[in-house]
């Protein structure tokens, strides 16, 4: 009978934990800015499964993973959009604006799933792509250098939000109008565009984690297939105080100790699974609340923009 | 007078014959039956409530879409959204309401007294009452011949299970695989991991991943979040999936081994014959092989794969059960 | 708090409201059109359904019972300035708990037993909803990330009971394993109103709920200490306020009803804890708060009409067989088209204004700020 070392376990729970993080990172990364500058997005969860039907539609009708990409992050961004005109140009308030977006999401994806397609079939998907040379690295190699691109780039996508975010004047921008917006409205920002920006910005994003759940992880599509990631993604980003690095903490922790229970059910060690299954849950709170630290928050969070008189 | 005579008999024969139509129904027009399905899923699940859909479809066919009408309603997972359609289909009357799945016998047995003249059916269940039905695949019948293949294949030794949640017919396939394997080869290793959900196909991708990583070769698993495991094994090389409730071969063909296929289609025309008798509802309908409503279906595929000793051993086993000469256990009190 | 609107302005805001509606509805026309079905049958069928006949009004009623508790928890927590997603997880607390009093101690008298049940309900969701709370007073853990957490981990939590040590022994006997618990005792099921039709008397416990927080909300100190802290948290601390210690008490209160909610639907519905039982009310009962204005007897016709549109969905949805989902996306349209025209609703002199452009803050906050000095808080 064929047995796994314990090497091979470890490398197992940490491969698989970079994998799950990608959507995660993703979507945290998104709603990041969004948040930065103001608005929360708590349609997330429908913007991600559309995302994911508008992916696996598009690479099942043209074959091409790629295309599913691109459509996914056109989807997104469009559905920003609405977000951002509800809770930015209308004023709503965003965490039910939030809410009817993720409704509405999920009831057309459905819709369209079954009027167009109908029927559960497989689309065409990423497979790994094992970077030269680095994945060959006992231990390390497997762990983060044999996932697919949506992987890496999920990773990447890290270092890159926290330059935009500290070090590019558009950056400051959405920080500024986060914080003050009134302030930054006196100097000139335009509050609202700046919003609106990040807002589609973070909805594109949320179609591509969407998109990787399909032609990067499942390589098919059914009914709510984003089974709440997107909720979690929402937390993530208080989880990560705002800022990349935590977000990336923040992910890889959650989806750590989901592979971890995924493990731990696998190799039989008796355990009720329910529990297994609730402990990523419990170990995020648990993280969160053990690091007593005075939470600095995007001080205009879900707060529309009214220019006061002056 | 002889011409007269076999006018007089062929006369009588046609009478009898007559008589005896109408007797069976083809005197008077037969009047329309109406079904009405509810699902906590989709029709479109590739797994529990697709096949009942296409048992039904089968039906129609056979009996011609007017003497057969059905419809259905999805996502009624919600217990008083399924109350509330349950309702609106007996008022409305339609004479045969299949709510299928188990958490649905609560919300029938209080709604059914109200409705005397309906046929209620659910399943996977035991408890019936004057017109309620309940329907009970033996899933562990075909599980166990699938968990003798499961381990007669098995390269590695060891074979995966991806379960939802343990309730309804999961538990009982669950046990059945698990016995089936040790009898096909007792040092193969079951291992068996929930997700915790019926739904959350990504999840069981990744648990199918976890299980193939941790060198299982045989994976198999039940409901509709089965799907994303199937697909996931068709990643892979070598591996082979082994799928219930439908033929799941169109997702992975290179790797669907064998298939538990229920077969609805008898249970419906149990069903509407009974009514046509008089007989509501009141009987466990159970699926088994002995009558065919259960089927293990061989991918022809891949049926060169598969030695014909392990395939004799496997019919054998069938006839078995089938005879009652082997009995294919249940899990005890709350047990795993 | 809210500014007086004249007889005109009220005309407007109904106007907008009804605008909303009718808007979301024909963009569903064009979903229903989509799978190719009639419209009009469709909303015939949505419309009609639910106020015809002995069935249409009281499934509408059923439904309206958890949406009314969860909404009135929702306008308190909301008031106090903290949002409330956790309804789901709050109301399977309570169901669950509930449940546990009544089948450990079925031999009890009703008069001893039905409170005793509710109680632990309401305990239940409370301690759930104020876990959330504490953590954010304390700890400064969001609420909308301890929320989301804790509904997962309550649903695990059920799943584990319901299949494990609180399973219905007939369902082990049997081999069946369907995750429920046994009947609860009879004598605590909650009566039905008519006979013959689902309409418990849950919905009155409600409504007499509703009045009960209008009263303490607006009448008694702790609920003006609470709305303060809603309303303006700096404001409130500078008067000397612990506004910390009431979003704790807000959040206690919010999951309070949920759980209550929960375990009605318990007692007057399903008589056992079944899974699914939170089906979404943890939601749609924010929603239901918003349609009500945030005010408790405001909750009362928006938790009826809310429970008929989904029934009527639902109907609609059966009537023309086209997929489930138009169900969720028609019910998705109505909360963002109300919830979009809420600005409107507020202040509806926008619509008079000429100077105003496609909504912008910008221009119209140079008009109205004027006259109205700081915006009007939610």
């Amino acid at each position: 009978m064929a047995t796994i070392s314990s090497q091979g376990i470890i490398v197992g729970i940490l491969a698989t934990g970079i994998r799950l993080a990608a959507p995660f990172l993703y979507a945290s990364l998104g709603e990041m800015f969004a948040q930065r500058s103001g608005v929360f997005n708590l349609g997330l969860e429908g913007i991600m499964m559309m995302g994911a039907f508008a992916g696996f539609m598009t690479s099942l009708g043209t074959g091409s993973p790629w295309l599913g990409v691109l459509a996914a992050i056109g989807v997104g961004a469009a559905l920003g959009l609405l977000m951002a005109f509800i809770s930015v140009t209308m004023q709503a308030e965003q965490g039910i604006s939030g809410i009817g977006l993720h409704m509405f999401c999920w009831g057309l994806s459905g819709l369209l799933f079954r009027v167009y397609l109908g029927f559960i079939t497989s689309c065409k998907g990423f497979g790994p792509w094992n970077i030269p040379v680095l994945s060959k690295i006992p231990f390390l190699g497997p762990v983060l250098f044999q996932h697919n691109w949506m992987v890496y780039f999920s990773l990447l996508l890290v270092p890159v939000s926290w330059f935009v975010l500290y070090r590019t004047t558009w950056g400051l921008k959405v920080r500024a109008v986060g914080t003050t917006p009134q302030a930054a409205d006196t100097l000139g920002v335009n509050v609202n565009a700046i919003r609106y920006q990040c807002v589609v910005l973070g909805g594109a994003m949320a179609g591509l984690a969407g998109a990787f759940l399909t032609v990067g992880q499942a390589n098919m599509y059914a009914d709510n297939i984003t089974a709440g990631r997107g909720f979690i993604a929402v937390a993530l980003v208080y989880f990560g105080r705002w800022s990349p690095v935590g977000i990336l903490l923040g992910s890889l922790l959650f989806s750590m100790m989901n592979a971890l229970q995924l493990w731990i059910q696998v190799l039989g060690i008796s355990f009720p699974y329910e529990f297994a299954v609730i402990l990523p849950y419990v170990m995020t709170i648990a993280a969160l609340a053990v690091a007593v630290r005075r939470v600095w928050a995007p001080t205009a969070l879900g707060k529309p923009f009214r220019r006061e008189a002056g | 007078m002889r011409k007269n005579r076999i006018v007089l008999v062929a006369f009588l024969a046609l009478a009898t014959l007559m008589v005896f139509g109408a007797g069976y129904g083809y005197g008077a027009p037969a009047k329309k039956i109406r079904i009405a399905m509810l699902m906590a899923s989709t029709i479109d699940d590739m797994a529990w409530s697709q096949s009942m859909y296409e048992g039904l479809k089968a039906v129609q066919k056979e009996m011609g879409a007017d003497k057969l009408e059905f419809v259905t309603s999805e996502r009624m997972g919600n217990p008083v959204d399924a109350g509330a359609a349950i309702r609106q289909y007996a008022d409305q009357g339609f004479d045969i309401i299949i709510a299928h799945g188990a958490q649905y016998q609560s919300v029938l047995m209080e709604l059914a007294p109200d409705f005397p003249k309906t046929t209620f059916a659910y399943g996977t269940g035991f408890t019936t009452a004057p017109n309620i039905f309940a329907y009970d695949p033996q899933a562990q019948e075909g599980a166990y011949l699938l968990g003798m293949v499961a381990a007669l294949m098995s390269k590695t030794g060891v074979v995966g299970i991806v379960g939802p949640v343990e309730s309804g017919d999961a538990i009982k396939y669950n046990y059945g695989f698990q016995q089936g394997v040790a009898a096909g080869n007792p040092n193969v290793k079951v291992r068996i991991a929930y997700t915790g959900s019926f739904g959350d196909i990504v999840g069981a991708g990744e648990l199918a991943k976890v299980h193939m990583d941790a060198k299982a070769d045989v994976l198999t698993g039940s409901s509709q979040q089965a799907v994303g495991a199937a697909r996931a094994v068709a990643e892979r090389s070598g591996v082979y999936w082994m799928s219930t409730d439908m033929d799941q071969a169109s997702l992975a063909p290179d790797h669907v081994l064998a298939a538990q296929v229920y077969h609805w289609e008898k249970v419906v025309k149990d069903m509407i014959n009974y009514r046509a008798q008089g007989i509501l509802g009141g009987k466990h309908l159970t699926l088994t092989f002995a009558d065919g409503t259960l089927e293990l279906r061989f991918n022809p595929k891949l049926t060169n794969k598969i030695p014909k000793a392990v395939l004799d051993r496997v019919e054998k086993a069938k006839q078995d059960i089938i005879s009652g000469k082997l009995k294919v256990e249940l899990p005890k009190a709350g047990g795993k | 708090m809210k500014k007086r609107t004249g007889t005109s302005d009220s005309l407007l805001q109904a106007g907008v409201l009804v605008g909303a509606l009718v808007l979301a509805l024909l963009v569903g026309a064009g979903l229903i059109l989509l799978a190719r079905a009639n419209p009009i049958t469709a909303y015939k069928a949505m419309f009609t359904g639910p106020v015809s006949g002995k069935y249409g009004i009281t499934e509408s009623l059923v439904k309206a019972t958890p949406l009314l508790l969860v909404g009135l928890g929702i306008v308190i927590s909301f008031r106090s300035g903290i949002l409330n997603i956790g309804g789901e997880g709050q109301m399977v607390a309570g169901s669950l708990a509930g449940a546990a009093v009544a089948l450990a101690f079925p031999s009890w008298p009703a008069i001893v037993l039905l409170p005793m049940t509710l109680i632990a309900g309401v305990l239940a969701g409370a301690l759930w909803g104020g876990i959330a709370g504490w953590l954010k007073a304390r700890l400064s853990v969001n609420e909308i990330l301890s929320t989301v957490m804790l509904n997962q981990i309550a649903f695990q939590l059920n799943l584990y009971l319901i299949r494990g040590p609180m399973i219905d022994p007939q369902e082990v006997a049997y081999g069946t394993g369907c995750p429920q618990t046994a009947l609860l005792p009879r004598s605590i099921w909650l009566p039905r109103i008519i006979r013959g039709t689902r309409f418990h008397w849950g919905l009155v416990i409600a409504i007499a709920f509703a009045i009960l927080v209008y009263i303490f909300l607006w009448r008694t100190t702790i609920g003006y200490r609470m709305r303060a802290s809603g309303a303006g948290p700096q404001a409130a601390k500078a008067a000397g306020i612990r506004v910390e210690n009431y979003q704790i008490l807000a959040m206690a209160f919010a999951g309070g009803f949920a759980g209550l909610a929960g375990i009605v639907e318990v007692l007057g519905v399903h008589h056992r804890v079944l899974e699914g039982l939170s089906g979404g009310y943890g939601f749609s009962g924010i929603v239901v708060a918003l349609f009500g204005r945030l005010h408790p007897l405001g909750c009362i016709p928006a938790s009826i009409l809310f429970g008929a549109l989904t029934l009527g969905a639902d109907m609609m949805q059966r009537a023309v067989q086209i997929p489930a989902a138009i169900v969720m996306a028609i019910q998705g349209l109505v909360v963002l088209f109300v919830v979009g025209s809420d600005l409107l609703i507020r202040r509806p002199d926008l619509l008079r204004s000429r100077r105003m452009s496609g909504g912008s803050a910008g221009v119209a906050g140079k008009q109205g700020m004027a006259r109205q000095g700081k915006g009007v808080s939610n």
